[in-house]
């Protein structure tokens, strides 16, 4: 039977991995040896679709088409997205689940995400040499019910069958276990681009039992970009502050500092202005760590919190495992200490760990890996809208899954013919602070009120996905319950989008490789045409003139059919520019730039 | 495995007798439970308010080996629809049994005495204790904060955390007792276990109050 892969569906970046017998591996781009997929989708106006790293090189020059964290939109409403979503992004002004508008069309984001999906599928295709159908996915263990339907329905869409949701700081857990082999009480700190998590677990024989689990599914480096992005926007003139170009630019730029900040104590951005003028800014790590104090705070309050809920001591946590690229910040990394009194474990790959994990549990489901388990639990409480629209609790958050409750409903008027249940997730006492997962309707057979006995059953799977059957008492008989999810896709929407999502995974292989190397085409073309005019005075005698004729090349064979013509048009370009743009960088003052080809300057 | 009751002694895919396990000892396929199973019986446990947290941790983490879902992904459906419901029972007799409120409170469901759900009534005699604190929380409530109150609170939360500790292990003493005795399930003890688990669920939904009020 062919492998199952696991797969770390991330905000910013997703990988591939696979349980071989030397334990689990992260499975590489076949093309360029990357093992991180940039999360990014971009929507092209001929209807092509370009994904990784091409699709976020487009972000500076179509913003709204190109998408770079879905994550974030996966399983809520239009009611959810905050006013800096809608000034990156556009989205259809209609009610349930969430759809983005790309290219004047309406895309959801399970169906984004599976573009993703379909691109590490093929790596792991490469790789293994094989077709590959079935995968274990991560989610951040704070995913609602709906966040994890939107990813179980994108691996649909991607063409695998998701065998397992694993929650992400869990997988890692695996990971951990599998390298260590300690027993005893580990917190694993899930800071990725664009959620948190933390989960307290406790090892022994084998068994992952997690204790208690807390996050934030809108918490992650992204933000902190954002922080520095706002300070660095208001420091420009009005008008370039909402030009969308000029916003991605330095969201960028943004990114960029955080990570030389990890190392550096100060890092030098220049911004480049659509008027041709630019902005230079000196920003130190100080000044970062002002700006994201109140976010990291508050990923200190989430564990103490799981602690409580643990019902441990900071004191009784053996080891603190430290995921997700975030927790490269040294701010972060001193939260961590402060909250567990002990520096993290920082030896694993904080970018790989998830991936890993879900690659041993994608073999300990397939009899790869028998003597580990993961027992894990639902984060949010689970419960239903009764009478005065106060949340009624059924199943507590942190209860170990696969989990059951069982209630029994009767009529409220006569002859009644259904009753209906609105199921909520969340802590709250009133109904409607609570995150709505749907609305089942069920069939009675009538009778006066107050007779009819309908036993509803509300299981929670060890994805962590609610179900809900019901019998009739009266007559023993199983009663149908019709869905009507809240953020969710419907059984009718899901079918269509696989239909289509079939037709796309059909599409020409030459298509493809056309359309990417047309990609890379426009970028350089574009970025040489810049330099050119922006660095004249840097050009040696004839070099204008080959470097133009190369520009010419690719500009014809990229408007033609050949792929081959195309990339081999790209590379006499990338040749005849390499000496300029080796005098552009030593003339520059950027350090951001170093060791950066002329398409990325 | 210990025997438990399942529905039916006879495998429903292999055809072997399971000797009511909850997993096939041929095929290893998770067997439905009966409806009148209990969750000490789940776990193999004779219905006892005493349970040694060793014992009980190390039947429940066999129990989940042999019927968690991941042991059951390549299975057919109904194995695999079984292996959640058992999974999901299992689940839930360790988190009541674990914990001895839980446990005893669901002990004496078993003797047919119910504890109301939200009992709103006082017990009478933590009726001076519950007045002071709500006089607390109402103060702290209206001075937003103030540091003395805070204060004082903070000594009310850890007096409320101390009663309960000492509650639940008096409880635990009292119930070894009866259980030597024989004597734990007569009207009078069932009467007696019911007041103390009042008390101490009462305690505790008291202790939920406090933190809500200071933001824990």
């Amino acid at each position: 039977m062919s492998q199952v892969v696991g797969i770390d569906l991330g905000t910013t970046n997703s990988l591939v991995a696979v349980l071989g017998d030397d334990g689990p591996r992260v499975l590489p781009d076949p093309a360029t040896g990357a093992r991180l997929l940039p999360s990014a989708v971009g929507f092209l106006p001929d209807g092509q679709i370009v994904v990784g790293r091409q699709a976020r090189e487009l972000a500076g020059a179509q913003p709204f088409d190109t998408v770079l964290s879905v994550k974030r939109f996966m399983g809520v409403g239009l009611e959810h997205v905050t006013p800096e979503d809608r000034r990156r992004y556009r989205f259809a002004e209609r009610e349930g689940a969430l759809r983005l508008v790309v290219q004047g069309r309406e895309v959801t984001p399970p169906e984004v995400s599976a573009h993703v999906l379909r691109e590490l599928k093929r790596w792991a295709e490469a790789a293994l040499g094989e077709p590959v159908a079935r995968a274990v996915i991560t989610v951040p263990a704070y995913f609602n019910d709906s966040q994890r339907q939107a990813t179980r329905d994108a691996g649909r869409l991607a063409g695998l069958d998701v065998l397992r949701l694993v929650n992400e700081p869990t997988a890692a857990s695996l990971a951990y276990g599998l390298e260590r082999a300690d027993e005893g009480i580990v917190a694993v700190y899930d800071l990725g681009g664009g959620t948190f998590d933390v989960s307290i677990l406790k090892l022994r024989g084998g068994i992952f039992e997690v204790l208690a689990t807390g996050g934030d599914t809108r918490l992650g480096g992204d933000d902190f970009d954002a922080r520095l992005a706002d300070l660095l926007l208001a420091e420009l003139p009005a008008e370039l502050r909402e030009h969308p170009q000029v916003h991605a630019q330095v969201l960028g730029f943004a990114e960029r500092a955080k990570w030389t900040l990890s190392d550096a104590e100060q890092t030098d951005v220049t911004l480049a202005l659509p008027n041709g003028g630019d902005v230079r800014r000196t920003v130190t790590r100080a000044e970062f760590e002002s700006l994201i104090a109140p976010l990291v705070e508050r990923t200190g309050v989430v564990c103490r919190r799981a602690l409580k809920d643990a019902g441990l001591a900071a004191s009784d946590v053996l080891q603190v495992v430290a995921v997700g690229g975030s927790t490269r910040v040294p701010l972060v990394r001193r939260q961590m200490q402060a909250v567990f009194g002990r520096p993290p474990l920082v030896d694993l790959n904080p970018d790989e760990v998830v991936a890993l994990g879900a690659g041993i549990q994608a073999g300990i489901l397939t009899g790869g890996q028998r003597d580990m388990l993961l027992l894990d639990v639902v984060p949010l409480s689970l419960g239903i809208e009764t009478m005065g629209a106060v949340f009624t609790r059924l199943i507590d958050r942190n209860t170990t899954i696969p989990a059951a409750a069982r209630e029994t409903f009767t009529t409220a008027v006569d002859d009644q013919t259904s009753v209906d249940i609105h199921v909520l997730q969340g802590e709250r006492e009133l109904a409607s602070d609570n995150r709505s997962l749907a609305r089942f309707k069920i069939p009675v057979a009538p009778g006066p009120a107050g007779v009819p006995r309908l036993e509803v059953t509300f299981l929670i799977d060890a994805n962590g996905i609610l179900s809900v059957t019901a019998a009739d008492l009266r007559t023993g008989h199983a009663r149908s319950v019709e869905v009507k999810p809240s953020y969710g896709l419907t059984d009718e929407e899901m079918e269509r989008m696989l239909e289509e999502s079939i037709d796309f995974a059909e599409e020409d292989v030459r298509q493809r490789q056309v359309r990417e190397a047309r990609v890379d085409a426009d970028t350089i073309l574009n970025a040489t045409r810049a330099q050119l005019a922006k660095h004249a005075a840097l050009l040696e005698p004839d070099e204008e003139q080959r470097i133009r004729e190369a520009v010419q090349a690719l500009q014809v064979a990229r408007d033609g059919e050949d792929y081959v013509r195309i990339r081999d048009a790209y590379d006499v370009l990338s040749q005849t520019t390499e000496p300029f743009a080796r005098r552009i960088m030593d003339s520059s003052l950027m350090s951001a730039v170093e060791g950066r080809p002329l398409e990325d300057l | 495995m210990q025997t438990v009751l399942t529905a039916d002694r006879t495998c429903w895919r292999c055809r072997v007798d399971t000797a009511g396990g909850l997993v096939c000892p041929g095929c290893e396929a998770p067997q439905p439970l009966a409806p009148d199973a209990d969750l000490f019986q789940v776990l193999g446990l004779p219905r006892s308010l005493v349970i040694d947290g060793d014992d009980l941790e190390r039947r429940y983490h066999a129990a989940s080996r042999a019927v968690h879902p991941d042991r059951h992904q390549l299975a057919d459906a109904r194995a695999g629809a079984l292996a959640v419901s058992a999974s999901a029972a299992v689940n839930r007799a360790y988190r009541t049994l674990r914990d001895p409120i839980a446990r005893a409170r669901y002990w004496l469901e078993l003797h047919g005495v119910r504890l109301a759900e939200d009992n709103n009534r006082v017990p009478p005699a933590l009726a001076e204790l519950v007045f002071d604190t709500q006089e607390k929380l109402e103060e702290l409530a209206g001075v937003n904060g103030a540091g003395a109150i805070r204060q004082e609170v903070d000594a009310i939360r850890a007096d409320l955390e101390a009663r309960i500790g000492g509650f639940t292990t008096d409880l635990g003493t009292q119930v070894a007792a009866w259980e030597r005795e024989g004597v734990s399930a007569t009207p009078a003890t069932l009467a007696e276990l019911k007041r103390r688990l009042s008390e101490i669920s009462y305690l505790r939904s008291l202790l939920g109050d406090v933190d809500t009020a200071v933001g824990a």
